[in-house]
């Protein structure tokens, strides 16, 4: 009964997300495992800048793509949010030459389109003044033009494609500060892939935007607004942020994405989808010379742009505790974050070792302390790397109190746990446990071409290298139990937090 | 927000002297269509060895040499279940799989495991689900010995502490009381409660009162019954030799003893096809989650081929009928699913779904009652019966790119009493399936006129009453109390 189609998912804050967050979190890495992995690597840039990663691996005769662009929902602005996952929607929906009998003629059917929708929004700004009947005959010229430009559509060309050729795990998704497309196929479809790929961000065509805007609605009822800890994830993160757009959950409010429009999309798209803007990782069973040809043959022709500037908006120091209380049918949760610097400060290892020891594991602390022995929690734990890991994010606490506990008595554990971290220096034995543990988990991360592809493209891309996914272990291993309490004094302050928690309330129980 | 864009934008001349050259741009359409591409001949699989091996105490082991990276794991399958316990103790299986390990074993106490196990970046777990009981153990190549020891002790003689049957009831109880928060979750149970009966051992769930009556003694006892070595199959996987491997496997486990183990009466499944319209009201959500079905069938139906292509073309990922005409076409639904289930050993559930908002729920109950009755009524096309088939045999590869999964489906058929090449007889079945074969099965096995509807949401919104449908039953989930505590 769990077969639901989880198409195109945006990054949605609820615990789940929380937890698949807490594995992509970066993990480290042993130096032979580096040595063996820069002889299967090869790397190369086209003249437009976009960068590639080939990483052989022939456990069997087939190989992961990874598309990683270098845009999320971190660089919209008011009015368009949700426009860069709603836009990795449309790229499923063709180019100029799949997904249609007769692009020309699509083309002035949509442009036709984007004008009477234009009128539309225009006369709905009047509000109570707006010419009812006026708008009714503009929505019926809509509902016509929409028909019109479905006689030269050849529906879902683009995803039966990969599907007749044996396509596993055809898929994208968006957080805040990336959005990825990924496919795996038998090995002997290279070609196609390039073809598919190159084409999807050269030639596309943004068709059947309004049917997909409704679909997107739908996917913020599902995982926000039906969801209570959804619901108190946006409102945390817009209490947490003030200035930055990690503020704003990928999702977008919703008046914004009733109202983007289709040239909105393809002016988001011009903007953020430039060559020097993509980094491709190819894992699996290829020939890397094979790779190389190919891919100046097929991404070769996207013509050069400018990369895009990064995010100038600051976050400014939280100079006071905020709070966001939720009051909801559902039971008690409890979610405490402090703002910490991005993936490439000094102390990010430091805080990938906190997370060791307090939150990983029957041994961690959390789990010890509130799960064990207090038993006010059924789940206690710990991580970073939510909002995003490119620009200052959050380290954050949560629990999910037991039947007949309250988020008061896990909210108070939590800081108890915190005061030890800053009074008291964290044990040889937890540390060194922590060190173990990073390696281990690393080499467990190596046996999979998505999940490699996945890792390599966000070092390459958020660290500037992907050798970083195995030195970010050299970084654990130098971190002391000084380290930790130092850290620990200076980010887990009172001012410095953020809390949110869903308090029980109304007719259920 | 907008951008100049292409006007900044240089324009390349693509230099590769390893290709006949084509130099292009966005604006010239040079893109060969995707049929022109000539695909190599796909490098051969390479299937690897599975030693099978029956201990002398008849525990079945089946290993697999993986070299690839310093690691070894196993996964155990036992023969036992929540289908076992009685209607009075549900949770007890569960409770039983889990506090094996967190309780420690007569030598060991569990937060000793867990510091054991942990400091050496190592685990082992157990539990026990519906019809079948797991363990898994994963360490470092070199920690084998410690984690063998630690996997026999655990299965051989666990203590069952009372502290941790406490936690374990505490985490139960806990989710009983979250178990009407998630909307998803409320909708998936009810419905398999409205298929297959809400006593029967299929859809059946805990609450305070059978938690309550679970002892200590009842771990002890349904773990007596069932661990026994001769009712355990062992999947051993990777850095290591097969026949050291062997020879630690027996020491490990050579002091559990066969016997023999009698397995309880479990009813089979009696459905009756009937229309049903049922609703869950649920006030703090703004989209109604629906699901529709009857019951579905079993994996040696011979018709099952035929069904798994009927599945591709109505329920099939981004191609199938229902994401085309739900989701893309109408707007409805972000998730829209079908399926015509099939188990091993017990009838699986015929279901499609989806979550909408309240205002288009009867229209999507509707719409997805015509995709289920068009399947019915006239062949599929050509196209659809070729995607179908030739996406899952395009895609075959995908079941064996790693070794771990043709070990696991090894001990998964061989559980359950299939034959060990069931997945290519499968193959070669697909292969010749019909579009009169999907017809005949689509109308053998679906019955769009009686489906059971179920709808999660605020029927105050929806956009018709769901009585157009028939007399609307209403499912109060409202949890029971917790029984006055006992003295």
């Amino acid at each position: 009964m769990k077969h639901a189609i989880r198409k195109l998912s945006v990054v949605i804050g609820a615990v789940i997300l929380l937890f698949a967050m807490a594995i992509l979190t970066p993990t480290p890495l042993r130096a032979q495992h580096l040595d063996e992995f820069e002889q299967r690597m090869t790397e190369f840039t086209l003249d437009n800048g976009l960068k590639f990663l080939v990483l052989e691996r022939h456990e069997a005769p087939v190989v992961s793509f990874h598309t990683y662009a270098d845009v999320g929902s971190v660089n919209e602005v008011l009015g368009i949010t949700g426009l860069a996952h709603l836009f990795e929607h449309m790229a499923f929906k063709g180019t100029k030459t799949i997904g249609t009998n007769d692009y020309e003629a699509e083309a002035k059917v949509l442009a036709k389109m984007d004008k009477i929708y234009d009128a539309i929004k225009a006369e709905q700004r009047k509000g109570p003044q707006a010419d009812k009947s006026r708008l009714e005959e503009l929505q019926k010229q809509f509902k016509q033009a929409q028909y019109e430009a479905q006689k030269y559509m050849v529906h879902d060309e683009y995803e039966e494609v990969y599907k007749h050729a044996g396509s596993a795990g055809f898929n994208a998704y968006t957080s805040f500060d990336a959005t990825q497309y990924i496919v795996s196929l038998p090995s002997n479809k290279v070609e196609l892939w390039m073809l598919m790929e190159s084409d999807r961000f050269c030639n596309p065509v943004i068709r059947e935007f309004y049917k997909e805007r409704d679909v997107v609605m739908e996917e913020r009822r599902l995982g926000i607004e039906s969801q209570p800890q959804g619901r108190l994830i946006e409102e945390f993160l817009a209490v947490a942020y003030k200035a930055h757009p990690y503020g704003i959950h990928v999702i977008g409010h919703m008046s914004d994405i009733q109202t983007i429009t289709r040239p909105e999309a393809e002016a988001f798209f011009k903007k953020y989808y430039g060559p020097a803007n993509l980094t491709i990782a190819i894992v699996g069973d290829v020939n890397p010379q094979r790779i190389r040809t190919l891919a100046w043959k097929y991404f070769g022709r996207i013509p050069a742009a400018p990369k895009p500037e990064p995010v100038e908006t600051v976050e400014p120091p939280q100079i006071g505790e905020r709070r966001v209380t939720l009051e909801d049918p559902a039971q008690p949760f409890v979610v405490i974050g402090y703002h910490k610097p991005g993936i490439n400060h000094p102390d990010d290892a430091v805080f990938d070792a906190i997370t060791d020891i307090i939150a990983i594991g029957r041994t961690s602390r959390l789990y010890r302390s509130m799960v064990k022995e207090k038993k006010i929690a059924i789940v206690a734990s710990a991580f970073q790397g939510l909002p995003g890991n490119k620009y200052p994010g959050l380290f954050l606490f949560y629990a999910l109190p037991a039947r007949g506990h309250t988020y008061q008595e896990c909210e108070q554990a939590i800081y108890e746990e915190i005061e030890k971290l800053r009074a008291e220096l964290v044990t040889a034995e937890e540390l060194a446990k922590a060190k173990t543990r990073a390696r281990a988990s690393l080499i467990r991360q190596l046996d999979s071409n998505s999940g490699l592809a996945a890792q390599i493209t966000f070092y390459e891309v958020v660290t500037g290298d992907w050798r970083n996914l195995f030195k970010q272990l050299d970084k654990i291993e130098r971190v002391t139990a000084e380290d930790i309490q130092r850290v620990a004094k200076e980010y887990f302050t009172k001012k410095n937090r953020t809390v949110g928690v869903i308090e029980t309330a109304g007719p259920e129980n | 927000m907008t951008d100049s864009g292409f006007s900044r934008i240089r324009i390349f001349l693509l230099l590769t002297g390893l290709l006949c050259c084509i130099a292009s741009s966005c604006t010239q359409e040079i893109t060969r269509p995707y049929e022109s591409i000539k695909y190599p001949r796909l490098g051969d699989i390479e299937m690897p060895n599975v030693q099978k091996v029956t201990l002398s105490n008849g525990m079945r082991l089946f290993l697999v040499e993986d070299h690839e990276l310093p690691l070894i794991s196993v996964s155990a399958r036992i023969r036992t279940g929540s289908i076992y316990e009685p209607a009075e103790k549900i949770g007890l299986a569960s409770i039983t799989g889990l506090v094996m390990r967190t309780g420690g074993t007569t030598s060991k106490t569990g937060d000793e495991l867990d510091e054991q196990l942990e400091s050496i970046a190592a685990s082992v777990e157990t539990g026990i689900g519906l019809n079948s009981g797991s363990a898994s153990m994963s360490v470092l190549k070199e920690d084998i010995d410690t984690g063998l020891a630690i996997l026999a002790d655990v299965l051989m003689n666990p203590a069952f502490s009372e502290d941790k049957i406490l936690l374990a009831k505490i985490q139960h109880r806990s989710s009983i009381a979250r178990r009407n928060d998630n909307v998803g979750a409320i909708a998936s149970r009810e419905f398999e409660k409205l298929i297959y009966e809400p006593e029967s051992v299929y859809a059946r769930h805990t609450e305070y009162a059978t938690i309550d009556n679970i002892t200590r003694d009842d771990l002890i006892a349904f773990h007596k019954k069932f661990y026994k070595p001769n009712n355990v199959m062992l999947g051993v996987l990777g850095d290591f030799d097969t026949k050291q491997m062997i020879t630690k496997i027996e020491k490990a486990f050579e002091k559990w003893e066969k016997a023999d183990v009698q397995f309880p009466q479990v009813p089979e499944v009696q459905y009756e096809y009937r229309p049903t319209v049922n609703v869950v009201r649920k006030d703090d959500i703004n989209q109604s989650n629906i699901y529709m079905g009857h019951i579905g069938g079993l994996m040696n139906d011979p018709d099952y081929f035929a069904l798994v292509v009927m599945n591709r073309i109505l329920g099939g990922g981004f191609t199938g009928r229902l994401f085309k005409n739900i989701r893309s076409r109408e707007g409805l639904a972000y998730s829209v699913f079908g399926l015509y289930s099939s188990n091993y050993d017990f009838p699986g559930i015929f279901y499609v779904g989806c979550q909408t908002k309240s205002e288009s729920t009867v229209y999507a109950i509707r719409a997805m009652t015509e995709e289920v009755k068009k399947m019915t009524e006239s062949e599929v096309t050509d196209e659809e019966l070729a995607l179908a088939k030739e996406s899952y045999l395009n895609s075959f590869v995908f079941n064996f790119d790693t070794k771990g999964e043709i070990v696991s489906r090894l001990m998964v058929y061989e559980y359950y009493g299939y034959p060990p090449d069931f997945l290519q007889k499968a193959k070669a079945n697909i292969e010749k399936v019909t579009k009169a074969d999907v017809l005949r099965v689509a109308r053998k096995h679906l019955k769009p006129d009686k489906m059971q509807i179920l709808a999660v949401g605020r029927p105050q919104d929806f956009d018709e009453p769901l009585s157009v449908f028939g007399t609307v039953n209403e499912i109060d989930i409202t949890i029971p109390s917790p029984p006055p505590p006992k003295q």
